[in-house]
């Protein structure tokens, strides 16, 4: 099992029982399923021809439930097998790995040492009890993301926890959590970081960052950069809503709606929008790839979107739970930070009663004071010049 | 007398410290250790009712499901909703999808490189593979090329997630044939896909796996058709199809070669089951795998929630108080160092009657034995047949006997599956199917109770001004990694760890399988 | 009892034009609006939504060309006076306002007996008219945030992150509405509690009699008539 140069990846397909034929036809599901022109697929031929041997990657997770790892290995186009076989080595990988304990820490150390791999994050950045919320194999989860992120081609942040925290930031966020960008940014760590939100990770874009990188070769030549969004989204991903793309966006034009669960309406299959449906405000492609192999997704399963997609990675707050809940109401309240919620309508309420109270006792007082028909008499001059001038007159 | 550290123990659901002491080759004392603090439980508080449903399966991506639905039966007592049979049924199949999900996926995925060496596959004769298949009764596929793409792979030398791996152990079973292995490898590959199935269930039925949608309080929201019911019943028959013909003979092939793993691994012998999979009466006794303590011998009591204590002196939190009820106890975390003698988890020490019980699989299995459902019955004392313990169902308080019940609840539980699907047909064919009960937000406390794969979940959750006053989970996990409580009396796992035989402290292959079985 | 006479010249024909626009967009679009937030009945949400952007546009087009067009019309410098000046050094604060704000408050709560002699328009009054300006651009700038086809230029992004995003934004949106209603509530009040003749001026147009005042809004002695 010595290291040494390895042949086009192609040929390792060829190894592991892959025809030429099998291999046209997997980089054209690719480029279908990546929404690629057919006139992609000799490029992506060419470029896995052209490869010299697999790309590493390491994949640790941080303040995670593992989700993202059950996730990707949900994937069909390809399936996981072939991701972690064929077509990446991730030489960590802590929910599927075979090695453990100090063992699996070599295989990640040496990894580092080589260089050139790219890093995918699972989970949020654990900074509470001074970085002790998570701690493995006697190091903070924080000092080995910044090692692992510093030698890293590129940072893929999967999952709404990695890019801002996602739930584990949500306020009273008790374990410090908070996304990798910002944690390499605090630390100086200048590595690319492109980050994927939504909890758990949708694998297919994963997949579609794998295909990037390896087929279309867009993170040597540094374009996968230019393809992400202010938040380092891919906007190919994330620069729709995902109720722009609803299949139940026409009963939402023509005004068809489900008011309560279990009603008629919603056996139509009408637009959940009054019941809190987050599809407006959430920007994924969720719609269009959905989930588990495409069997389904969350509206077409009949429940409102909760807006899992929604992360800032660059400001605090902006986590999916503290924007998105009550998850199934049309929101009214808008959070100010420390000083809790404000609802505008309650506002408006309280204002508007207060004002409208106010109006009516003037009302009464215009009456009473018999300014109704005409108003008061004007004064003969400005109280304040009359005041001025007997003040000069005084003098 | 050697102090060896398994850190992180992979293959598991989040993050695990396995510490333990060997003398004269075997585990003498055992120290277990959760090393992730997140505290969801101070997230949920102050938020809608409903939100907890999604926020709080988000502990766990491998078993969010049970989360949910333990959180919305918590909401859904604390508010006195109950919910219409259609949604009874439906959630049932959701669960009973994640089951086969789950553990498809810790056998093939995460158990079976314990137990099975790649780089042995190697060796095999492909043509006596197939035949080697056929004898055991299980799954042929393509042998010759699952063994070109592992040759490919190792003569590549970019092992990827084998790297590391403890190839040629000397815990791997000698005598296991070489083409065993390359079986279980090719079945390794195959489960990939099957589990994914299965979560495909999930998929349709609750949007998304992991994370899904559907289980609202009142009801489901998910609305059966004959298109999506279809699409279900036929991947949970294919699914059934293959745990029957190529899971359950694959366990049956490879336990006799891990005998000595009924000799090792059993534990504290005091088990815990809510119950999973509610009957029409929601009765926690009466459900399909019902609910149960084994505190003393094989004898089974009904499970009482008051019972559950939490002891925090071991784990970093610096609590006032110990050893009480999840719904009164606080979480004040405040980490100190990782000291054996002294605290050294995340985990907090739960006990039921004072006592550490072990939850999961074996303790479903072992309560729906006693109480005598047939199905399971019939599981169990076909494979003690097979295992040449006929009758003697303590055999199983081991680490084979974990692995083995954990995989013969899979077939049992596939089964349940299919037969809600066909209910749900049935109530479609009769009419209408009831799917939700309209309610009101009010003010009170309430308490799921539910299993995940992995072992009893319990949310409790106190609603007041209509909001989430309260709210406090005891995860399937922290029964069985649970650290010592304040007499010193170790955790369930920990306890497991006592005499398992180490060959090698450099890679005590035994010390993880007995972590391992657990599911943690 | 006297109130000032209510002359066209001060409100010019194209003001009681952009004035009625104003009004029927903003009923129109806190009615959509509403609807839109929370769609109460069935069947009506294209309408709806068109109805919004419709009358958005209309609102602030109006607004632009009221503004422009402020600094080419003439209207009265003062209520009560046919002396004009350019609109907007009526609209701005004047001379008038100087000194006046006390006043004006000690009025509006009674503790002022007499009517304080006023620019164009009161301080208070002044003020809240001036501020619809940048509020009305506000409602725009925080409705196109939440606008899916336009929300992704740098201009709307940086509200949206300063913000957190679309859900807020939204709400935000939502609350500018109300500071619409609840000025709107009181500006009609304000407008017609001393009499309807404001009114008839800027909708109907039609003059009324009364106290004269010259261009620096002192009064100029006795009735106009």
């Amino acid at each position: 099992m010595a290291h040494e140069d390895h042949g086009a990846v192609y040929d390792l397909l060829k190894s592991r029982g892959v025809s030429r034929r099998d291999f046209l036809k997997y980089c054209g599901s690719l480029a279908a399923m990546l929404g690629l022109s057919e006139a992609m697929v000799p490029q992506m031929v060419a470029a896995v021809e052209s490869g010299t041997k697999l790309q590493p990657a390491l994949w640790l997770n941080g303040g995670s439930c593992s989700g993202c790892t059950e996730s990707i290995a949900q994937v069909d186009t390809p399936d996981v097998a072939s991701i972690v076989l064929d077509l990446l080595s991730i030489n960590y990988f802590e929910t599927i790995m075979m090695a453990q304990g100090d063992d699996a820490e070599k295989a990640a150390e040496e990894t580092i040492k080589e260089g050139g791999y790219i890093l995918i994050y699972e989970g949020s950045v654990m900074t509470g009890q001074d970085g002790n919320a998570l701690v493995i194999n006697g190091r903070k989860s924080t000092e080995i993301l910044a090692e692992a992120a510093a030698g890293a081609a590129a940072v893929l942040a999967v999952g709404s926890c990695a890019v801002d925290g996602g739930w584990v930031a949500a306020a009273p966020n008790p374990a410090g959590a908070i996304g990798v960008q910002e944690f390499l940014t605090d630390e100086g760590i200048s590595t690319p970081v492109i980050n994927l939100p939504t909890c758990p990770v949708n694998p297919e874009w994963i997949v579609a960052m794998v295909v990037d990188v390896l087929l279309l070769g867009k993170l040597a030549d540094g374009s996968i950069l230019d393809e992400l969004d202010d938040f380092g989204r891919p906007k190919l991903i994330y620069g729709q809503s995902i109720h722009d793309n609803c299949p139940r966006r026409g009963h939402f034009e023509n005004g068809e709606f489900v008011y309560q669960f279990g009603s008629e309406e919603e056996k139509k299959g009408y637009c959940l929008y009054p019941l809190g449906c987050k599809g407006p405000q959430t920007f994924t492609n969720c719609p269009i790839v959905r989930w588990n192999s495409r069997s389904g997704w969350c509206i077409e399963a009949g429940s409102p979107c909760i807006g899992c997609g929604s992360a800032n990675p660059t400001k605090h707050g902006g986590n999916w739970v503290d924007v998105g809940t009550p998850f199934l109401n049309r929101h009214r309240d808008l959070p100010l930070g420390g000083l809790g919620n404000t609802a505008p309508g309650t506002v408006a309420g309280v204002v508007g009663g207060v004002a409208g109270a106010a109006l009516v006792a003037h009302g009464v007082g215009m009456k009473v004071a018999g300014r109704m028909d005409g108003g008061a008499d004007y004064e003969p001059m400005k109280a304040h010049d009359a005041k001025k001038m007997k003040k000069g007159g005084g003098e | 007398m050697a102090r060896v550290v398994v850190d992180p123990l992979t293959r598991i659901e989040g993050h695990l410290r396995v510490e333990v002491e060997v003398n004269g080759g075997e585990v003498t004392d055992a120290w277990v250790s959760g090393t992730l603090y997140r505290g969801m439980e101070k997230v949920v508080q102050g938020r809608d009712p409903q939100d907890a449903f999604y926020i709080s399966q988000r502990i766990c991506g491998v078993c969010p499901i049970s989360h949910g639905h333990a959180s919305t039966m918590s909401a859904e007592a604390a508010m006195g909703i109950s919910i219409p049979e259609g949604a009874r049924l439906v959630r049932n199949i959701i669960e009973g999808a994640q089951f086969l999900h789950s553990h498809i996926l810790w056998f093939y995925t995460l158990a079976a490189l314990d137990y099975v060496d790649p780089v042995k596959a190697l060796e095999a004769n492909v043509a006596d593979t197939y035949a080697l298949a056929q004898a055991a009764g299980t799954g042929a596929c393509d042998f010759g090329a699952v063994k070109d793409r592992l040759a490919g792979l190792v003569n590549n030398g970019q092992l990827s997630i084998f790297s590391n791996g403890w190839f040629g152990h000397p815990d791997y079973a000698a005598d296991m044939p070489a083409e065993l292995h390359l079986i279980a490898v090719a079945h390794y590959l195959e489960a990939l896909q099957i589990q994914a199935e299965a979560a495909q269930v999930i998929g349709i039925m609750g949007g998304k796996f992991p994370h899904f949608m559907t289980s609202i309080n009142g009801g489901t929201s998910f609305v059966p058709t004959e298109e999506k019911l279809d699409d279900v019943l036929f991947r949970l028959l294919k699914i059934n199809n293959w745990v029957k013909n190529t899971m359950i003979p694959d366990t049956l092939a490879i336990a006799p070669f891990y005998k000595d793993a009924l000799g090792f691994g059993g534990g504290t012998g005091k088990f815990l089951a809510w119950g999973v999979f509610n009957d029409p009466s929601f009765d926690l006794t009466s459900r399909y795998l019902p609910g149960g303590a084994i505190l003393d011998g094989l004898k089974v009591e009904d499970p009482d929630p008051a019972k559950v204590t939490e002891y925090v002196e071991h784990s970093w939190y610096d609590n006032a108080e110990s050893n009480l009820h999840p719904s009164e106890g606080e979480a004040n975390a405040k980490y100190t160092e990782y000291n054996t003698d002294d605290k050294y988890s995340w985990g907090k020490a739960v006990r039921y009657d004072e006592q550490p019980t072990e939850v999961g699989p074996l303790s479903r299995m072992l309560i729906a034995y006693l109480r005598g459902v047939e199905p399971v019955q019939d599981l169990i004392d076909g494979t003690l047949s097979a295992l040449g313990a006929a009758g003697k169902p303590e055999v199983l308080v081991s680490l084979l006997g974990r692995v083995a019940a954990r995989n013969l609840e899979t077939a049992y539980v596939g089964d349940l599956t299919v037969g809600w699907v066909t209910e749900v047909i049935e109530a479609m064919k009769g009419g209408s199917v009831d799917l939700f009960t309209e309610h009101e937000i009010k003010d009170g406390s309430g308490y799921g109770l539910w299993e995940a794969p992995r072992g009893s979940v319990g949310h409790w959750m106190t609603v007041k001004g209509g909001k989430i006053d309260r709210y406090n989970v005891v995860a399937p996990t922290t029964w069985d990694i649970a650290p010592r409580d304040r007499d010193g009396v170790r955790g369930p796992m920990e306890e497991a760890l006592i005499g398992t035989p180490v060959s090698d402290v450099e890679k005590p292959m035994n010390v993880c399988r007995v972590a391992r079985s657990f599911d943690p | 009892m006297a109130h000032p006479a209510h002359y066209r010249e001060a409100h010019p024909l194209v003001f009681v034009i952009t004035h009625w626009i104003n009004l029927i967009s903003m009923v129109a679009l806190a009615c959509s609006g509403f609807y839109i937030h929370y769609p109460f009945f069935s069947g009506f949400m294209g309408v709806a939504r068109g109805m919004h952007f419709f009358f958005m546009y209309v609102l602030i087009i109006n607004l632009t060309l009221r503004i422009v067009l402020a600094f080419f019309v003439k209207s009265a410098t003062v209520l009560g006076s046919r002396e004009v000046d350019t609109d907007i050094k009526n609209w701005l604060p004047q001379k008038a306002n100087v000194h006046q704000f006390g006043a004006w408050i000690k009025y509006y709560t009674f503790f002022k007996k007499d009517h304080p002699l006023g620019a164009k328009y009161g301080v208070l009054q002044k003020g809240s008219y001036i501020l619809t300006v940048p509020l009305t651009f506000l409602m725009a700038y925080t409705g196109f945030c939440i606008y899916s086809p336009v929300m992704d230029w740098g201009f709307f992004q940086a509200g949206l992150n300063l913000v957190n995003g679309p859900m807020n934004m939204r709400i935000i949106h939502y609350f500018c509405m109300w500071v619409f209603i609840i000025f709107t509530a009181i500006h009609a009040y304000l407008a017609n509690v001393e009499g309807v003749a404001p009114s008839r001026l800027i909708f109907a147009w039609k003059e009324e009699e009364g106290l004269h005042f010259d261009a620096d809004g002192n009064p100029a002695g006795g009735k106009s008539h």
